[in-house]
């Protein structure tokens, strides 16, 4: 379990907090996402999950983060990041080799992980992002949604409680971007990883993660799930954040007292709703 | 075309220990800096060319030779307006532009300049430089962080290129035209591009040097590859032919004509 407590951070020379009283628990096995316009603090506050704040990054750091009752603050940020992996947002820049394989073999290598354990992690990695084809290829030539299966899949190679993602589809057609979720929700199910997501494509969150948590100016301007959006619209629309349509119209027909059923999020469960009204 | 790229394969060259591979450019090139006979010099590079062709690398190492020719056009004008042993060969006005010692020179160091980068270039079509970084680790057990940042180094390059080249699209859709001819307004257009790129730049290494340390960089040795590369009969005939290379130079250089 993470729990975030009183979290704070202004960066060295800078006079605005880009985090300001952050408190928040995230259970294990949960799928997190994370939203807001650019500047709210997104990144900031995935760099605080794991330690690299307040240890690789200076400033002030306020509050404390804790990961399974033991303090970020307190062990070298190495050891947080076994359990809590993270995913930058700069893809191209965190890569640290240049083939595929030897990516992976990275993190592998430099924890120690025993030489016969490895090529079964690498093999299971692969093959668990369905990316076996790509183990020799240069990463340089990799499509955009290949480069970020293969930086999960070095993540996860690593065996890691939490794997924490900022925006890995903020440069992905439509349909690479669902299939990321789809993989993490895979992950998430399957193994229960805890999955945390930054993400722009508010329809994505809606059909995929667990809780919702929308971040601005440094504070959490929204927790909840997404069904719980319903009753927010309005701080969402204030924050220009489009929540999708269904859910808006779903919450108008239940408050209209046309419709008694729940929120609706997809396009899906929007006709079967319509359908149900129209019996 | 990338004359630097890996070009993968399956062949002799390809086969070598990366280790073996580096001493092997570098010893050639000693060889080729030690010759001191024109047609020598020109033989290192035609034979450099054919060994390249057994590892399918014939086009690149004329290519590279071509683009080494510039250098060592740069070297021959130094050399022959610097030099002046041997009899007057150019005479204008009365100055002696340049003379027959000076010619030989200059013919000799451009060739020579040719033959020993040569093999050192070739070396980034056969090695990896994972491998390479990796190999110097584990055989000779060079500290993994500066091998580490070698091959970054050559890693970001393209990453750099891709930025500078964003750069210029964005300065280019407000209305800079960089397609001037003009060399002297070209690089007062391209100047002002250095801060932002040298600004993002830093950002990336930033962020590289984090990926790397939350991955356990600092906690890796020497043995923490997963990786062997162990040496085979092949590296030990590759080093033995380039020591009778070297010795055989400097035998002939001693012997008298
Ligand atoms: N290294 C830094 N030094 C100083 N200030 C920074 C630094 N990184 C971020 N900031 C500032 O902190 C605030 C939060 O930035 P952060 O990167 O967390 O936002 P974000 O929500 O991830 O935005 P985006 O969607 O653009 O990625 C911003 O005001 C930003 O300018
Ligand atoms: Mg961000």
């Amino acid at each position: 379990m993470i729990s975030v407590k009183n979290l704070g951070f202004v960066y060295k020379d800078s006079k605005v907090a880009a985090l300001d009283d952050i408190n928040i628990e995230i259970a294990d096995g949960d799928f997190v996402g994370i939203t807001g316009a650019s500047g709210a603090g997104k990144t900031t506050f995935t760099f605080a999950l794991n330690g690299i704040i307040p240890q690789k990054i200076k400033g002030d750091f306020y509050g404390a983060v804790t990961i399974d009752g033991v303090d970020t603050a307190e062990h070298p940020a190495e050891e947080f990041a076994r359990k809590v992996g993270e995913v930058f947002q700069d893809i191209d820049s965190q890569m640290v080799a240049s083939v595929v394989e030897d990516e992976i073999l990275f993190g592998l290598e430099n924890f120690g992980v025993p030489h016969e354990e490895v090529g079964v992690r690498i093999d299971r990695v692969l093959r668990e992002l369905g990316i076996e084809d790509l183990r020799d290829r240069e990463i340089e030539g990799l499509s955009g949604g290949q480069k970020q299966k293969v930086a999960i899949a070095s993540m996860l190679a690593l065996e890691p409680e939490v794997i924490v993602l900022d925006e890995p589809t903020g440069e992905l057609d439509p349909e690479s971007s669902r299939e990321i979720f789809k993989i993490l929700t895979a992950l998430n199910k399957e193994k229960g990883i805890t999955v945390i997501i930054v993400e722009q494509k508010i329809m994505l969150l809606c059909e995929y993660v667990k809780h919702m948590m929308v971040l601005d100016k440094g504070k959490i301007a929204f927790y909840g799930t997404p069904r719980d959006m319903a009753a927010s619209i309005d701080t969402f629309k204030d924050l220009g954040i489009n929540v999708p349509r269904v859910t808006e119209l779903s919450a108008d027909l239940i408050r209209e007292k046309i419709y008694d059923g729940e929120v609706t999020l997809t396009v899906d469960d929007a006709e079967k709703m319509v359908r149900r009204i129209l019996k | 075309m990338n004359l630097l790229n890996y070009v993968p394969g399956d062949s002799f060259l390809h086969r070598l220990n990366p280790v073996t591979k580096l001493a092997a450019a570098f010893m050639y090139g000693i060889a080729a800096i030690l010759c001191e006979n024109v047609f020598a010099e020109a033989l290192f590079i035609v034979v450099m060319i054919l060994i390249s062709a057994t590892a399918g690398l014939f086009k690149r190492a004329v290519l590279l030779t071509g683009n080494l020719m510039i250098l060592g056009l740069i070297m021959f004008v130094i050399q022959l307006l610097f030099v002046r042993d041997g009899s007057p060969l150019l005479v204008i006005g009365g100055v002696v532009l340049f003379t027959t010692g000076g010619l030989k020179s200059a013919l000799l160091l451009s060739l020579r300049v040719i033959a020993a980068m040569l093999p050192l270039m070739l070396l980034f079509a056969i090695t990896r430089m994972n491998d390479l970084c990796n190999a110097l680790v584990k055989r000779l057990h060079l500290p993994y962080r500066y091998a580490f940042i070698v091959t970054t180094a050559f890693r970001f390059v393209p990453i750099f290129a891709t930025e500078f080249h964003d750069i210029q699209d964005a300065q280019k859709a407000r209305g800079v035209d960089f397609d001037t001819r003009n060399i002297f307004r070209k690089l007062g257009l391209i100047a002002p591009l250095c801060v932002p790129l040298l600004v993002s730049s830093l950002k990336k290494v930033d962020v590289s040097a984090m990926s790397a340390e939350m991955r356990g960089f600092e906690l890796r040795g020497y043995k923490s590859g997963y990786k062997e590369y162990p040496f085979a009969a092949r590296d030990m005939v590759t080093v033995l032919v380039l020591v009778v290379l070297i010795v055989a130079t400097v035998v002939l250089k001693t012997i008298p004509k």
